[in-house]
């Protein structure tokens, strides 16, 4: 976090965006190279060293990237699903090993076998058609999940917005004013998506208090939890709703450019919300005077490049701004000095694509959906262990079995425990299922964590020592190296239960304890941080498969 | 217990805090020093978090849950309890401290010293120690192959700790970007450059990322923060006129290290590699260690009565027939204020004449006499500290990242955050990057660019009436004569565009605070008096005087030149700027020093040059200043030396000017002496004597002493308390300054009887009453009249960040190791014009004379002009530079030299076909 490289790369700003740039010269090689990095670094005003760390940092900008044609999804749900080894062999019949590298889920959890070839995503049965894809370059092909709510009237799975819908709605907002479209969100009571629980209103009133002739509002499409793919539908099915979330929020702040940061992985997406941008573009929705009003907003749309920190929001904005995204401490609050060091408004796919409803429908009438402190819907995404995988919109307060069995049909197979909210969230045991409701506060008060709500289920066959394993390795790949107890602690850790997995050394618990305690309290952010939780609860309900790796 | 907004309580106990302050300042402020551990905080870096164990836990209200947080970057809650030393505080800092020497070379953790390996301290204070490590060692980052090729910077990265500090210093307080780190997580590692090393990345050898790292990972030839130097003596530096400050590391009478002091208001614990590591000069087997005398056409070592009496002998001989009119001192601006003050006073009181000058004659002598004309006083008005309060800086003519260092990065800091930044110079300097306006003028025609910028002040309507209205005067001639600008003309002698010169102006006047800072890109000119008068002008016009981020400051260039004007080493005024002809000033002279003094001006420096040469001058006593290699028109230097019956070098080294002399003096460094030099903020500042003179040198004001009591007039031996009490009694601004009153930092002059301190002059009124706003003519400069024609070329001469002035120093340090050699700076098309490659030797003729050089290819400066230095005899630049001077202060032309340059022949063609084949 240099507020020099914030302040230099606000010189050309969005429009001509430094990460987009490095992003874009990484697209022949698979790396940029070194005299790309000069020259970017030179335009920028900027160390040779800057442009150079920045692309070392990113899995599909770093050198070790140069010539890597396909990639398989390493996410959690693929690694549990066992699908991982099949599509690398088969891939191996069309690739040299090093042409193969990974990405960190590609949002397929629904039928895994995912894997990435020149910038598309398959899934399920792809794999085994292998040469038609490399031959006829084919899109996509299936990538089918269930989407439907316990509702009557959706917030975000609903009809799909559309350009024009979109323009009467926001003519709404304007007709009202700023004051009331945030007096409406206020009245929502809705809390970030994102996995904080942040309430949106006060976010975007601190926003609008602070002065500034520049502003911005940046929504959070990189949140990559494997497991989670729902901002993956949103951004897809409805993009509308995202856009115009930013909208508002813009409109209210005073902001008038909006930045998309959405996962290099989501290739569909980006360009889902290209598209809806530019059918904005045509109706008059974006760029000057928005709806014949004096209000201008811009829509841009960056394309990440494959580190799950740039999810935390300071590393996100670093990540924008063509710094390392590494993760920043607060204060200052990006609401204060944000992107560009200008006062930005950070909110989650989700959290934005709920305001079109609540605009519509007014902010009281959210609030009436879900508990006192968790108020609307919650998007719950269920993986392939589920009779029904798929997206389900579930009122906030609704039993989680509910959703576990009415909605996703129960389990396949047999499972000993979900990891609800990413791989930071919590391990629920299958048991402890019936107790839950789906709200933040009740996973909380059992020690879990709702996150993001997506759902990745462990089934019985697989070792928990191993799920551990992963927990740490995955922190040790995504961790930015920042702070001392996530950098070094997650590398630790997973050397830790590796060797206890091969049988080379037992698990010394009060070391492992100490571990996470040094993590959990330590870390700089939740990456760090929240690790601890899930490795926890494997440890308090996974006892007796796991007692035998302790000393 | 009360419960104010601003009361927070630490282990139970009640404190105060200040809003918005973190907890671990509060800490430091309560508790002391190292109220806890931390590995990546340091004093001049913002927080950065990254270490963790500086964390503590906090719980709102009393015996309420508790939250550990990082101490360094969480802001203070009102009414919040804070707990250092808890116990789950305790073991979460000493586990995160064991992760940390999971990967630390395990010999090097053992060898290492507490008191300078901070993970060691660190490691201590927690209560761990290698042999404790509980993981099975695992994955490392040891591996890392030492850089050891670069002339100062030195890196082991196998104990670096990923702190982050080299890289944020590398940013935050130098600006240069050179560190980062590459890759991700655990597998994080600090680079140079695009992972080069030291030497082959853009690192300027500042030394901040060395003084910042904890554990000697990254450090440098003399290990700075990791010797065992057994003393360290706070001084101030010797180079610009910055006036950084120095913590000298000594060992058995050695200098062994330099860094820069964190409480150092000047330079807050930076500097650069002139400051901190260009010392090596000071023991150099070429110091001048015994007086010589010229006997039969050679120098030859004598003992110091030996020169003295040959001095007294000549000085009264001289004097007796030809007048003290003959004789002429060059003092040193290098020299500390007491040296100066007893050199002038040599000339005038001992032996009579007020023929002395030093070398603000060919730097900044038309900023003291324009600002006086202006304001009244010859001295910036503002202080560097202002520009973190300005909107607007204009840098004209000067290139602080090169020639001020540390000011100079400062600006970049600043400029790079936002503030806006108007670059007024021929050359494409490193601060033109980050400008908002680089006005890129031809060389000689800054009256012209500064008479079109007020020109559109004026015709914007952007004047600040009522600061004119009250504070000024002039204002109606001058707005008659500027309305009548002829723009064309302007736009087509300066080369810039009127447009942008348009925006640059409205920039500068509509900025709610905007200053400027100037070099000798505009003294070192035909018209350089009337520039500075300019800047007075638009800073005028502006109403940008007398508060916070405004003002006119020059970037004087040597450490004491503000010192030596100050001191009275000009020929027009006393010590303390009184005109010697006054006759009220003159009588206080007189009484002052006890003796008859003469009522009429001296020589300035190029006027002993022709006394010289006429014969009128007959001894020159020149002190720490190498007129041959650094004056202009070397030739003609070279004559007038000789011309003389006796010519006094005291210096250091054998320069080119001590060459020529009949008596050498082999003066002190200032490392040797104690004394105050003056900044170019007019901040008096200590020297600490750090080392006791090299055998056979002696103090340079101790030597001036010795001669004045050889020649009659009583001076007690030189002592810089004594010496600085009677400067207090004679110079006005110097009356409430004392030696043990200036503690650290210095003071700001003027310093009245109280003690205080001046950052801001000129508040509430001018020292001349009104300011003077006065318009000038854009005059042709008569180099380019002269010799325009045959010599199509227009030369302008820089400095570079690695040497200083005549190089007599830097030249005997490893900076050469960095910048080798002098170059011509040559625009690609030129180049293709003159058929001449990078690398190549090119033969420049001036009117004057010829120097053959070697040509770099380069964007910095436009088709027409180009660019020089002078570091190095070997080429010996001022064989071609002009005499010709600044119409009012006689200040040299060094920037506008009309030159023939083609590719050269014979013996040089040889060398350049030599040095292209190595390249």
């Amino acid at each position: 976090m240099s507020e020099n490289l914030s302040a230099l790369s606000g010189r050309k700003g969005l429009e001509k965006n430094l990460f987009e740039q490095l992003v874009e010269k990484s697209k022949v090689e698979g790396t940029p190279d070194n005299e790309d990095l000069k020259s970017l670094a030179h335009e920028y005003l900027m160390g040779e060293a800057i442009t150079y760390g920045t692309a070392s940092f990113y899995d599909f900008l770093k050198k070790d990237h140069r010539h890597v044609k396909a990639h398989v999804c390493n996410g959690s749900a693929c690694l549990v699903a066992g699908t991982q080894e099949n599509v690398k062999t088969k891939l191996l019949e069309h690739y040299r090993d090093e042409e193969i590298g990974h990405m960190c889920c590609l949002g397929r959890c629904h039928e895994n076998s995912a894997f990435n070839i020149n910038g598309n995503n398959y899934s399920g049965n792809a794999i085994e058609q292998l040469d038609k894809i490399t031959s006829s370059h084919i899109a996509s092909l299936t990538d089918n999940y269930k989407v439907s709510s316990n509702v009557e009237n959706p917030i975000l799975t609903g009809e799909r917005l559309t350009a024009a819908g979109f323009a009467s709605l926001f003519q709404k907002v304007l007709t009202n004013g700023a004051d009331w479209a945030l007096e409406q969100i206020k009245d929502s009571n809705i809390r970030g998506r994102g996995g904080a629980g942040f309430p949106m209103g006060i976010k975007l009133e601190s926003c609008k208090n602070v002065s500034g002739d520049q502003k911005f509002i940046v929504c959070n499409a990189d949140e990559g939890d494997p497991g989670a793919y729902s901002d993956r539908y949103l951004l897809e099915a409805q993009p509308m709703l995202v856009l115009f979330g930013m909208m508002v929020s813009g409109y209210i702040v005073g902001a008038d450019k909006g930045a998309l940061y959405i996962r290099g992985e989501y290739p569909e997406s980006v360009r889902a919300v290209t598209k809806a941008v530019e059918e904005l573009s045509e109706h008059g929705m974006q760029g000057k005077k928005i709806g014949g009003s004096d209000f201008n907003f811009d829509f841009k749309v960056i394309e990440g490049a494959g580190a799950y920190i740039c999810g935390e929001e300071t590393a996100l904005l670093s990540s924008l701004e063509g710094q390392r995204p590494e993760v920043r401490v607060r204060p200052p609050y990006p609401t204060q000095r944000g992107l560009f060091n200008r006062p930005t408004v950070v909110n989650n796919v989700e959290t934005q694509a709920a305001i079109a409803w609540i605009v519509k429908n007014g902010g009281k009438k959210y609030a009436r959906f879900g508990t006192s402190k968790s108020s609307g819907t919650k998007l719950v995404c269920l993986d392939s262990f589920f009779m029904n995988p798929g997206i389900y919109e579930i009122e906030m307060g609704t039993p989680f079995k509910e959703v576990v069995h009415d909605f996703g049909g129960g389990f396949k197979e047999n499972v000993k425990a979900v990891h609800v909210g990413g791989p930071l969230g919590g391990i629920v045991p299958t048991h402890k299922i019936e107790i839950l409701s789906l709200d933040f506060e009740s996973f909380a008060n059992e020690g879990f964590l709702l996150g993001h709500a997506g759902v990745v289920s462990i089934p019985e066959k697989f070792p928990m020592i191993r799920y551990l394993e992963h927990l740490f390795e995955f922190t040790g790949a995504e961790s930015c190296g920042k702070c001392f107890p996530c950098s070094i602690g997650s590398v630790r850790g997973k050397e830790m239960f590796e060797k206890a997995r091969n049988g080379e050394t037992r698990i010394d618990r009060q070391l492992l304890d100490d571990l996470l305690e040094a993590m959990e309290d330590g870390s700089l952010c939740a990456l760090g941080g929240g690790l601890p939780l899930g490795v926890k609860n494997a440890l308090q309900y996974f006892d007796d498969e796991l007692r035998t790796y302790f000393k | 217990m009360s419960t104010t907004k601003n009361t927070v309580f630490i282990n139970n106990e009640e404190h105060a805090f200040e809003q918005g302050e973190m907890i671990l300042r509060l800490l430091r402020r309560v508790l002391g020093d190292d109220p806890v551990p931390t590995l990546c905080d340091a004093p001049n870096l913002e927080p950065f978090g990254s270490c963790r164990v500086c964390s503590v836990e906090v719980a709102l209200k009393q015996d309420g849950p508790k939250k550990v947080q990082a101490s360094c970057h969480t802001p203070v809650m009102a009414n919040s309890y804070i707990y250092t030393h808890s116990e789950k505080i305790n073991r979460i800092r000493k586990n995160i401290v064991e992760l940390v020497l999971t990967d630390y070379p395990k010999e090097k953790f053992e060898e290492a010293n507490p008191s300078q390996n901070e993970l060691k301290k660190v490691a201590a204070q927690v209560g761990i120690n290698m042999s404790d490590v509980r993981y099975q060692p695992g994955k490392k980052n040891l591996n890392r192959t030492p850089d050891e090729n670069h002339a100062y910077m030195r890196a082991s990265m196998d104990t670096c700790i990923n702190c982050y500090r080299c890289i944020r210093a590398c940013d935050e307080v130098q600006g240069e970007m050179v560190l980062t780190m590459e890759g991700r997580g655990f597998d994080n590692k600090v680079v140079m450059g695009m992972n080069e090393g030291f030497k082959e990345s853009d690192c300027v050898s500042c030394g901040a990322c060395s003084q910042a790292c904890p554990t000697g990972a990254i450090t440098d030839i003399y290990a700075s923060k990791f010797n065992d130097a057994t003393k360290t003596e706070r001084t101030v530096c010797t180079y610009c006129g910055v006036g950084c400050n120095l913590d000298v590391a000594t060992k058995d009478g050695d200098i062994i290290s330099i860094t820069a002091p964190y409480d150092s208001e000047v330079n807050q614990g930076h500097t650069c590699l002139k400051g901190r590591y260009a010392f090596q000069f000071y023991n150099h087997p070429d110091r001048l260690k015994t007086p010589m005398i010229r006997r039969d056409g050679t120098l030859q070592p004598a003992t110091w009565d030996e020169a003295y009496d040959y001095m007294t002998e000549k000085f009264t001989q001289i004097r007796e027939a030809n007048g003290p009119d003959a004789i002429a001192g060059i003092s040193s601006a290098r020299c500390p204020n007491e040296e100066n003050y007893l050199m002038q006073k040599f000339i005038r009181a001992v032996i009579g004449t007020n023929n002395i000058d030093c070398c603000a004659r060919v730097c900044h002598s038309p900023t003291a006499l324009g600002l006086q004309r202006a304001f009244g006083t010859g001295a910036a008005t503002n202080s560097v500290k202002d520009i973190q309060y300005t909107d607007c800086m204009m840098v004209i003519g000067a290139n602080p990242t090169d020639a001020h260092p540390v000011t100079g990065a400062k600006m970049k800091q600043a400029a790079m955050k936002g503030t806006k930044l108007i670059v007024i110079d021929p050359r494409e300097i490193a601060l033109a990057r980050y400008a908002d306006y680089h006005l890129q003028l031809r060389p000689g025609t800054n009256v012209a660019l500064l008479n079109m910028m007020m020109y559109y002040i004026i015709s914007e309507g952007l004047v600040d009436k009522d600061f004119v209205d009250n504070r000024t005067e002039g204002y109606e001639d001058f707005v008659s004569n500027i309305t009548n600008l002829d723009l064309d003309k302007m736009e087509e002698v300066t080369g810039v565009d009127r447009n942008l010169v348009r925006e640059a102006a409205i920039c500068y006047a509509t900025a709610p605070n905007a200053m400027s800072f100037h070099g000798l890109g505009v003294t070192e000119h035909s018209q350089g008096t009337f520039t500075v008068m300019q800047i007075a002008d638009l800073a005028m016009l502006t109403g940008n005087i007398g508060r916070r981020g405004v003002g006119v400051n020059p970037l004087r260039g040597q450490n004491n030149v503000q010192g030596a004007a100050d001191m009275g080493a000009q020929p027009h005024q006393g010590a303390g700027y009184m005109d010697v002809t006054n006759p009220t000033f003159h009588k206080q002279y007189e009484t002052f020093y006890g003796v008859d003094l003469p009522e009429h001006i001296g020589y300035k420096i190029p006027e002993m040059f022709d006394a010289a040469i006429a014969g009128d001058l007959k001894a020159l006593w020149i002190i720490g200043e190498d007129v041959v290699q650094t004056d202009p028109n070397t030739d003609k230097v070279k004559r007038a030396l000789t011309s003389l019956d006796m010519l006094i070098v005291q210096e250091l080294f054998m320069t080119e000017t001590a060459l020529l002399a009949d008596v050498i003096l082999p003066g002190a460094s200032f490392l040797e002496k104690s004394g105050t030099f003056t900044n170019g903020e007019r901040r008096v500042q200590r020297v600490n004597k750090v080392l006791e003179p090299i055998e056979g040198t002696k103090a340079d004001g101790q030597i001036i002493v010795d001669m004045m009591n050889r020649m009659g007039y009583k001076q007690a031996d030189y002592a810089p308390d004594t010496m600085l009490e009677e400067i207090s009694q004679i110079v006005p601004f110097f009356k409430g300054i004392t030696w043990e009153g200036l503690g650290k930092n210095g003071k700001q002059w003027p310093v009245p009887e109280d003690g205080s301190s001046t950052e801001i002059m000129h508040v509430d009124q001018f020292k001349r009453g009104k300011g003077k706003i006065s318009y000038f003519d854009w005059k042709e400069s008569k180099e380019i009249e002269d010799n325009g024609s045959e010599y199509p070329y227009i030369i302008t001469t820089n400095r570079e960040l690695e040497h200083y002035n005549c190089g007599a120093m830097t030249r005997r340090t490893n900076n050469v190791q960095i910048l080798t050699e002098d170059v011509l700076l040559i625009n690609p098309k030129d180049a293709k014009d003159i058929k001449v490659k990078d690398g190549e030797m090119v033969c420049v003729t001036s009117a004057r004379g010829k120097v053959d050089i070697k040509a770099k290819v380069s964007n910095e400066v436009k088709p027409g002009v180009m660019s020089t230095t002078f570091h190095f005899p070997e080429i010996m630049v001022n064989l071609i530079t002009s005499d010709v001077h600044d119409s009012e202060a006689k200040c040299p032309e060094y920037k506008v030299v009309a030159a023939k340059v083609r590719k050269s022949k014979g013996k040089y063609a040889e060398k350049s076909e030599e040095q292209l084949a190595k390249a």
